[in-house]
């Protein structure tokens, strides 16, 4: 039975049209994958659901009525729930506050019932008890949590709607593999339980894990729906890219280890900081270094570390010979360290402001400039941003009207002006679409084999072998083994990853 | 994964995670600290009935802390809040005077002055909320506004308040004076004000308007009952600064509007919203009204008195901020 149908559904911000023709079939009982390139409009058709945009044109019939979904609010009463990629939490709220939100229970018309909405928040809590960490609990505040937990807390807020409908955009970017099997176990059994599920997801071997049929949306506009039983990754995969099929297919071979220069760019010995530890390693010019394993094992800390934000707190980095100096961003970039964080929104883009602002700053820093002139500026940014196959309207349009994967082009355009000696690169691809991501290996490749020295840690293990020429895996905030030439498989990834987990 | 829970960050100490439940320890200390000193250069000034004389003196400016508390949980400001107090202040005397002066006529106008506190806060909230325009100028505007309904209605300062008005405020009951109820009133209505849904809801909306727009907030509303809430407190506000003068001036709130606004931060709120207590405003109104008695009692000239006082207030929100982050750090 159809509970949810849209037709024809569009959408323009400007003069960038977002949903061109936008169609969804949603059963009763039924995971629906929505799949497309990063940009390709399966967050405009969410929203449009789930109230917080409106459409331009086109029809929403739920339950097989024409409904006008006019606001947040409006989703909420008509039994439509939803799990915002970019998340709505309030970091100073508690747990228990941010789950109820929607909905704070009422006592006596004014008040909050605090018994009430520990109670609701606890069932919700409880149903990932075993994967979610300690720290969560219902009275610690959302800012104090990690990512993973974050996004977790968004999914319980999501659930505690108790929607009929429920949509996930992307609810698993941030979570580990225990996390994922938990999520997908509740959804199951709410979709045994008659709900009707749209999920988003960029990783294919969930989609096929957890989905009953997928549609796929391409530059705005629906492809097609197909049974998951009757498809495959491939078929799926082709119809994503439509023509360009051949920038989609992952390598399956593991490139050549790098004929690199002998000279180390990087040297790292016995880096302590937060969340790892006694870490060393070396990066010769031209190479490229994976930091793999599980999520949330020190990767990211470490390349944080190294770029000064935070400093850490004991052992020594060198690049070439020189001591580098990790006390703060400033002078890391000095030394010609750079890093692009996977987490645009918060450490990458400048939000509301427009594009040339957005990839000029380190020029700007590095090279002390007082007076920006547009023109100038514009002359530099250009070619960085052509190298990277930005699409993009005009340098004065707001970063915002961007796809999140070109907005992290442009965030690591800025990076490109003045060349760096090393690149840091922390799950740069997180939320990107598959396009996007074979543009920029191809260039981080290409950067590689100008000389630069590249860390590069990803949550994507087909990444990191594809495109790393060592591997460091990460367990527990320590390297527990070293992976390189024919040892970079995905065996011995996963071996090495979950080890003493 | 049980390895990721022994990665995560440590609070930073107990301190840290009681300056995390009450963000206000700092302006407690300064309080504490301003309370000695106080006593060292004057032992008169700690006794029973100097401080109740601050009390008195400064319970306008804790109202008004309050009532700007309140806005800036959602990230909003309110610079009309000193003129809605004049607003207040010259209505409940002027139409005190109209009606006799009786004790009903006082209940009257105080009815009256809550109203015209409510529907000032309803006019500042449709202003920003609903027309979007920018708090800090468009309560600027209401303000010069406001103050020239003020001036319209006593063009004069110096109306009288009547007797049992003034009398009552600066009295005793049962040998325990009057503010001290008021300041009891206070303390119950802020504890039952922080249970509402609006309070969290402000709140919620302070810390991302985008994201309580998306959990289906009704955020215009919500914004719109700050400004409410704050201009019932403001009016309250003008009963004690009438109880205190005792006449009534258009002009009485308007220096204390930025005070308000100071007495916020200090008191560990952050004006970029989400964050913060009530009860560090109505702390930090106090620290102000101690800086005030200190910089007399210490004996500073007159003309170095306002140096001096800025100062101190610097002085005071710099060690705020150094405690707070140390704590959290």
């Amino acid at each position: 039975m159809t509970k949810l149908k849209l037709s024809g559904v569009s959408k323009a911000y400007g003069a960038t049209l977002a949903l061109r023709r936008g169609d969804l079939e949603l059963d009763t009982g039924e995971v629906h994958v929505l799949i497309g390139a990063n940009g390709s409009g399966k967050s405009t058709l969410c929203k449009i659901v789930a109230g917080s945009v409106r459409p331009d044109a086109g029809d929403v019939l739920l339950d097989g009525r024409a409904v006008t979904v006019s606001g947040p609010r409006a989703a909420q009463a008509l039994g439509i729930g939803i799990f915002y990629q970019e998340l709505s939490l309030a970091d100073h709220r508690s747990v228990a506050e941010n789950i109820c939100l929607p909905d704070l229970p009422k006592q006596s018309g004014f008040f909050i019932d605090r018994a009430a909405l520990r109670e609701k928040a606890e069932r919700y809590i409880a149903l990932f008890e075993a994967v979610a960490g300690a720290e969560l609990r219902a009275d610690t505040n959302v800012g104090d949590l990690r990512a993973d937990q974050r996004q977790l807390v968004e999914i319980m807020k999501a659930l505690a709607t108790e929607a009929p409908v429920l949509i996930f955009d992307e609810p698993t970017s941030a979570l580990d593999r225990a996390q994922v099997d938990r999520f997908f176990e509740i959804l199951r059994d709410l979709r045994n339980d008659g709900r009707s599920i749209v999920f988003i997801s960029h990783r294919m071997d969930e989609i096929f894990a957890i989905g009953d049929r997928v549609t796929v949306i391409r530059d705005g506009e629906t492809i097609d729906t197909m049974a998951i039983a009757e498809t495959t990754p491939e078929a799926v995969i082709h119809m994503m890219v439509g023509e360009q099929e051949e920038l989609a297919a992952p390598q399956q071979a593991a490139p050549p280890a790098q004929a690199a220069s002998t000279d180390a760019a990087l040297t790292v010995e016995n880096l302590t900081g937060a969340g790892f530890r006694d870490v060393s390693f070396t990066v010769r010019r031209g190479e490229i270094l994976g930091l793999g394993g599980l999520h949330g094992q020190g990767q990211s800390a470490l390349l944080k570390a190294l770029f000064g934000a935070p400093p850490p707190s004991a052992g020594e980095a060198r690049i070439a010979r020189e001591r580098l100096r990790t006390d703060s961003p400033r002078s890391a970039i000095a030394q010609g360290v750079a890093y692009v964080s996977g987490d645009r929104s918060r450490d990458g883009v400048i939000t509301g402001r427009p594009i040339l602002e957005n990839v000029t700053p380190i020029h700007a820093l590095r090279n002390r400039l007082v007076l920006a002139r547009p023109g100038q500026l514009a002359e530099k940014a250009l070619p960085a941003l052509k190298a990277l196959n930005t699409k993009f309207a005009g340098l004065s349009h707001s970063i915002g009207s961007l796809s999140g994967g070109n907005q992290q082009k442009i965030v690591i355009a800025r990076w490109l002006i003045d060349k760096p000696d090393i690149l840091l690169l922390d799950d740069p691809t997180k939320g990107i679409d598959l396009s996007a991501k074979t543009d920029l290996f191809a260039l981080i490749r290409r950067l590689a084999e100008e000389g630069l020295a590249i860390v590069l840690y990803s949550s994507e293990d087909a990444e990191l072998l594809n495109n790393a020429d060592r591997i460091l895996v990460f367990n527990g905030g320590a390297v527990s083994r070293e992976l390189s030439g024919a040892e970079r498989t995905r065996y011995n990834l996963y071996q090495a990853a979950y080890e003493a987990a | 994964m049980t390895t990721n829970a022994s990665l995560t960050k440590q609070d930073g100490g107990g301190f840290g995670t009681l300056l995390r439940r009450f963000p206000f320890l700092p302006a407690l200390l300064i309080f504490a600290v301003l309370l000695v000193l106080n006593g060292i250069f004057e032992p008169n000034s700690l006794s029973f009935r100097s401080l109740t004389g601050l009390v008195r003196t400064y319970m306008a400016l804790m109202l008004l802390a309050v009532a700007q508390t309140y806005v800036v949980y959602a990230a909003d400001i309110d610079l009309s809040v000193g003129a809605i107090a004049s607003l207040v202040n010259v209505t409940i005397i002027v139409l005190m005077q109209h009606m006799g002066g009786g004790g009903l006529s006082v209940l009257a106008a105080l009815g009256v002055g809550v109203l015209v506190g409510l529907a000032c806060g309803l006019v500042n909230g449709f202003v920003v909320a609903a027309l979007r325009l920018q708090a800090i100028v468009a309560t600027f505007a209401t303000s010069i506004f406001f103050t020239g309904l003020a001036l319209v209605i006593l063009p004069v300062a110096g109306m009288p308040a009547p007797t049992v008005f003034w009398r009552t405020y600066g009295g005793s009951f049962l040998g325990i004076p009057f503010v001290f109820y008021a300041a009891v009133a206070l303390a119950i209505l802020l504890y039952l004000l922080a249970r509402t849904r609006l309070a969290t809801q402000l709140l919620a909306v302070g810390d991302g308007q985008q994201a309580a727009f998306q959990s289906g907030l009704p955020v215009t509303a919500i914004r719109i009952g700050g400004y409410a809430l704050c201009g019932v407190f403001a009016a309250l506000a003008a009963f004690c600064i009438t109880g205190d003068t005792a006449s009534g001036d258009p002009l009485v709130g308007a220096k204390m509007t930025l005070f308000s606004v100071a007495a916020v931060v200090l008191g560990g709120s952050a004006l970029s919203g989400g964050f913060g207590t009530v009860a560090g405003s109505v702390i930090a109104a106090l620290i102000i009204g101690l800086i005030n008695s200190l910089v007399f009692f210490a004996g500073t000239p007159s003309h170095w008195q306002n140096l001096v006082q800025g100062l101190a207030i610097l002085a005071a929100l710099m060690v705020g901020v150094l405690v707070s982050r140390r704590g959290r750090a």
